[in-house]
């Protein structure tokens, strides 16, 4: 390949305040047309925006979660255009003075992309065009939004899928946002240029937009650089343009519905005064930040010793780490938790909402109690699912569920017993095992499970039984 | 930078049609060729005008970013509490709207 | 005989007269002069009958504040719920609001009743009022000359007694030189003293609402009214305002005042004459006066004119004919549509701001022009600050020149905006300023003396003027028509 990708990815999140940025109209999602608005928000006249303290806080707690500087100073520009969804016929934004710089994301490889700033701006309204009008609706219109933009470190469109998907979860985990791409509160626009492999210079740029998934922002990646490469094999040069991805037919087409190559004519916004925010503030910020994911996957591995495929399943999901490290605290062993939780809590939910949501009827003491149980032999692990999934759907506790006589354990001198019974019920399968057929060990399972209801130890029995065998020989 | 760009403009001493032009889009204003014609007479001098801004400028620093040193602190800032929106029939009251929206016909004669 | 509100107000509290009849009186005085006057372009006498009879129930209530159920005025670029508000351009033909500005909130709630709003020049841009789609107001004092801008109306309507006072707003001085131009009194309070919600905006970082009226008492009992923090204008300062009238004296001995020759450079010298007497008048009673310099005053005509245009043309931007105001009917594109619009519905003098305002933050010319004017205010604010460690307030022109003749055809942009120099710094420093009538020229038009003071120092500036006020001889009388109690 002659050519080498240079990408940059700007990344715009919707924050979850209760309120729009510059008024106290509530940001809720859906509702009529243009009623979710006030004068502020329509840009009438004589209206004066105000600014929202969470949405600073919040902005602040995106740039401390991708280790970017905060400056203690900032301010809001405006961003002068003309397009009927712009109110006010500018938008507040950051120019010169955005709330965050300087951070990174460390991808899997160890490849660091920078966080070149991250800053605060309003959403627009929403156009819709139908018979011959051009209807607006307001509503979204003034909703806060950051806007990360990203260093153009990004080399391949598997590195930008996972610089997205790592960046979602991180902001999903300081819960600024849901960051949901398909809903629009999470969009990300991917600047790709190609140049000669090895050269310094930067190639003529593209920015792709309307991408919707993760997946589809590999795939606009990939659509793109074949149609630059074409073009630059053919001895073309590329034209500085948007460019529209369409997931129907995985291409790219340039986009002409907004001619942004107005001057913005940025300039600080008199209305809103310059705020500080004091780096005590900003260390009380980041105190009360969660553990960030990927620390909390590293820990995962490295100090709790989770194989790491349970380690990934369980840190995608901030609320079930939070549950399950509580049940940790609580004195339930970390393999059990880990397992019941992966196993028969994932089992019982079956979107990626639902995990993320994370809506249980037990508490992590409750379940902490069950798992004990089980890190106590008290009961075998079948009893332990079983049970926990009854406690799930009933928000009992485990001992609603599990009587004092099945609690008891077997002997080892019983169980001994049993598995003699086992084995001289079963000959065939003692043979079978006897050469080699592994499995037939499962027949003489059934019986010692009808014998002690259910109770049994199965990994203690499978020794003992592998004990009296080799010594039938 | 900026002072080249005076002097350049003070040699050619005239704000040219095409900027003006330029700005109209910008500000989405039309003149018709008399009102240009008139327009730029004009725009020339109130240009000129603004120019005295390079009098003998004394003291001043480039570390100004915004209007006044005034600075609010964080904790000044508004709370994110929800005031119930005003009804939609307020909101659209100074148009003809359709069902809520703020509506336009794409054209009209 | 000049602090009508306090004459008024008595008269209603002790119930000699009610609002109904005292705002009947008004509607009289309106409709007989306000034809040939024109200080009023959209009259509520409707909605003023009603607020009279609000106010009448509040007086007999017995705890009623000196404003309930006097007669006023809004400046036409003061949102009413309800009532037209139109800045006097075309392109808010139409426009009702359906939220009230803070300054009327908090004056409907004393229960003040409004006549109607008042001519303006077009979006508050220009110093005679004549860029009103409305045509101009003329000065009562002679029906020849303007009554100065931009609320002229608010002017004409307090000096024809037609209104006992009324709220304007100054930018660059048009609350105070049409008070000047007009013989009675104008405030300018200090940035941030008063809410800027509700008012259309024209040039954010200097905007501020103030009262018109015919006596320096009654300016603050206005002020006093209007002031204050507001949650909906993070630019307004919660300052601890007590009560200026409460505390109103004419404490003037050992203040110190200011005078800068760079205030007076080119005026008239009959006008240089009396306002140099107002100031003996000061020094004979025990105030000190010291000479001062002001090198960058120069430059405040530019920079005003660079950054109340800049934030002009992008506060305008919005007026495209979709959510409210004129739009245009014919038109190919919603784009055309938005430039035919804003063609038809501005008048020239906005046309020529905004022009102004989008070329010094165009790409390219945004660092000579409009960063430079930043960096230069922040100069001229640091020479005040420091003239306000040598002095308590400062006594200038208000304007170098008394009214000009209506149509004043020599005129060009350029030389209107000139004579705002007196005006201009004082809304870039952020300070109040009032103008009190001081005498009047060889034509019988009254001149205005301004006294500046520091940061929410209402409190000396209103001192000084009522001193003022009460120690010389009133040369320029009260209007002999309209409502005269």
């Amino acid at each position: 390949m002659r050519y080498e990708v240079v990408c940059g990815i700007e990344t715009h999140i919707e924050l979850a305040t209760n309120t729009k940025i510059f008024c106290n109209c509530t940001t809720a999602f859906g509702g009529d047309p243009n009623t979710h608005c006030c004068p502020v928000c329509t840009g009438q006249p004589g209206s004066l925006p105000i600014l929202n303290k969470k949405v600073v806080e919040y902005a602040v707690r995106a740039g401390l979660a991708v280790h970017c500087k905060i400056n203690n100073i900032s301010h809001m520009d405006r961003k002068n255009y003309v397009y009927p969804d712009l109110p006010k016929a500018y938008q507040i934004s950051q120019y010169d003075e955005p709330i965050c710089e300087h951070g990174y994301i460390d991808l899997d490889s160890g490849k660091r992309i920078g966080i070149t700033r991250i800053h605060i701006e309003e959403d627009a309204g929403k156009l819709v065009h139908e018979n011959g009008y051009t209807y607006v609706d307001y509503n979204r219109g003034g909703v806060p939004l950051i806007e990360i933009v990203s260093e153009p470190d990004i080399s391949s469109p598997e590195e930008a899928k996972e610089y997205a998907e790592k960046l979602q979860l991180i902001m999903r985990y300081v819960g600024i946002s849901d960051c949901k791409m398909q809903e629009g509160s999470m969009r990300c626009d991917v600047n790709v240029s190609l140049r000669e492999a090895g050269t310094k210079e930067f190639g003529t740029r593209t920015e792709t937009k309307n991408i919707n998934s993760l997946n589809f922002i590999q795939k606009a990646m990939y659509a793109e650089i074949e149609r630059q490469t074409d073009i630059l094999e053919a001895g073309g040069t590329i034209v500085q343009e948007t460019m529209r991805y369409d997931d129907v037919s995985d291409s790219v087409s340039p986009m002409r519905e907004k001619e942004n190559s107005d001057d913005y004519r940025y300039f600080p916004d008199p209305d809103i005064i310059r705020f500080e925010i004091s780096q005590d503030k900003v260390e009380e910020i980041q105190g009360s930040l969660p553990e960030l994911p990927f620390d909390k996957l590293e820990r995962y591995i490295t100090e709790l010793q989770l194989p790491e495929g349970t380690a990934k399943q369980l840190f995608k999901y901030r609320r079930i780490t939070e549950f399950f490290e509580e049940a940790l605290a609580e004195g339930a062993s970390i393999k059990n938790a880990s397992n019941l939780i992966t196993g028969t809590i994932y089992a019982s939910m079956s979107t990626e909402e639902d995990k993320e949501l994370f809506k249980v009827l037990i508490s992590a003491k409750q379940f902490a109690a069950l798992v004990k149980l089980l890190d106590e032999k008290k009961i075998n692990v079948k009893m332990a699912q079983g049970t926990l999934q009854q406690m799930l759907e009933s928000g009992k506790s485990a001992e609603e569920f599990i009587k004092a006589e099945d609690m008891e354990g077997i002997s080892e001198a019983d169980l001994t017993k049993l598995c003699e019974e086992a084995i001289a019920a079963n000959p065939k399968a003692v043979e079978d095992v006897k050469a080699g057929k592994d499995k037939a060990i499962n027949s003489m399972f059934g019986y010692i499970m009808k014998q002690t209801k259910g109770k049994a130890d199965v990994k203690q029995a499978e020794a003992i039984i592998r004990e009296l065998i080799s010594k039938l020989s | 930078m900026a002072e080249s760009v005076i002097i350049e403009r003070r040699l050619k001493m005239a704000v040219t049609k095409i900027e003006i032009e330029k700005l109209a889009k910008l500000a989405r204003l039309r003149f018709s060729d008399e009102e240009l014609e008139k327009f730029a007479g004009e725009f020339d001098e109130i240009i000129a005008f603004a120019d005295t801004i390079n009098q003998s400028v004394e003291g001043g620093t480039d570390e100004i970013r915004s209007v006044g040193s005034q600075l609010i602190s964080f904790e000044e800032l508004r709370e994110d509490e929800v005031i119930p929106s005003l009804p939609n029939e307020k909101i659209v009251s100074n148009v003809e709207d359709k069902d809520g929206f703020f509506s336009v016909r794409r054209s009209k004669k | 005989m000049r602090e009508m509100i306090s004459e008024l107000s008595a008269k209603l509290h002790s119930g000699e007269m009610s609002s109904v009849e005292l705002t009947k009186e008004y509607i009289k005085a309106i409709e007989e002069a306000n034809p040939r006057i024109n200080a009023y372009v959209h009259t509520t006498f409707d909605y003023a009958l009603e607020g009279a009879e609000i106010a009448d129930k509040l007086l007999k209530q017995g705890n009623a504040s000196a404003l309930c159920g006097i007669p006023m005025a809004l400046k036409d670029n003061i949102c009413t719920d309800g009532l037209l508000t139109t800045c006097c351009s075309k392109i808010l033909d139409g426009f009702k609001p359906y939220y009230d500005a803070a300054v009327w909130e908090k004056l409907k709630a004393q229960g003040a009743v409004l006549l109607g709003k008042a001519n303006m020049d077009e979006f508050a841009m220009g110093s005679t009022s004549e860029s009103s789609c409305y045509g101009a107001p003329l000065n009562p004092r002679n029906l020849d000359h303007v009554t100065g801008g931009s609320s002229g109306g608010s002017a004409a309507a307090v000096c024809a007694n037609m209104a006992a006072y009324a709220l304007g707003s100054d930018t660059g001085g048009s609350v105070r030189q049409p008070a000047s131009f007009c013989g009675i009194v104008g405030l300018k309070p200090t940035y941030g003293a008063v809410s800027r919600y509700g008012l259309i905006a024209y040039g954010s970082s200097l905007d501020q609402i103030g009262p018109l009226t015919y006596s320096v008492k009654d300016a603050a009992v206005v002020f006093d009214a209007i002031k204050g923090v507001d949650r909906r204008d993070q630019t307004s300062k919660a300052f601890d305002y007590s009560s200026i009238l409460k505390s109103l004296n004419q404490d003037i001995k050992g203040k110190r005042i200011g005078v800068a020759e760079e205030f007076f450079e080119g005026i008239d010298p009959d006008m240089k004459t009396q306002i140099y007497e107002g100031i003996k008048l000061f020094e004979k009673n025990g105030a000190e006066i010291v000479n001062i310099k002001l090198p960058a005053l120069k430059l405040a005509l530019p920079v005003y004119y660079i950054i109340a245009c800049a934030e002009a043309s992008s506060n305008l931007g919005r007026y495209d004919g979709i959510r409210y105001g004129y739009r245009t009917d014919s038109y190919d594109s919603i784009d055309d549509m938005i430039y035919k619009t804003r063609s038809k519905g501005f008048g020239d003098e906005v046309k020529r701001r905004i022009m102004l305002g989008t070329y010094v933050l165009s790409s390219g010319y945004y660092d000579a022009y409009y960063k430079k004017a930043i960096v230069i205010r922040e100069e001229i604010n640091r020479e005040f600050n420091d003239i306000f460690e040598k002095c308590d307030v400062l006594i200038a022109p208000t304007a170098p020149n008394t009214a000009f003749s209506l149509n004043f055809k020599g005129a060009s942009p350029v030389e209107m905006y000139l004579s705002d120099i007196c005006t201009v710094p004082i809304n870039i420093a952020g300070i109040p300023s009032i103008s009190v009538p001081c005498g009047k020229d060889a034509k019988g038009l009254p001149i205005g003396m301004q006294i500046i003071g520091k940061k929410f120092d209402e409190a000396t500036i209103l001192n000084m003027a009522y001193f003022y006020e009460q120690n010389s001889e009133d040369k320029v009388g009260i209007y002999e028509g309209g409502v005269r109690i």
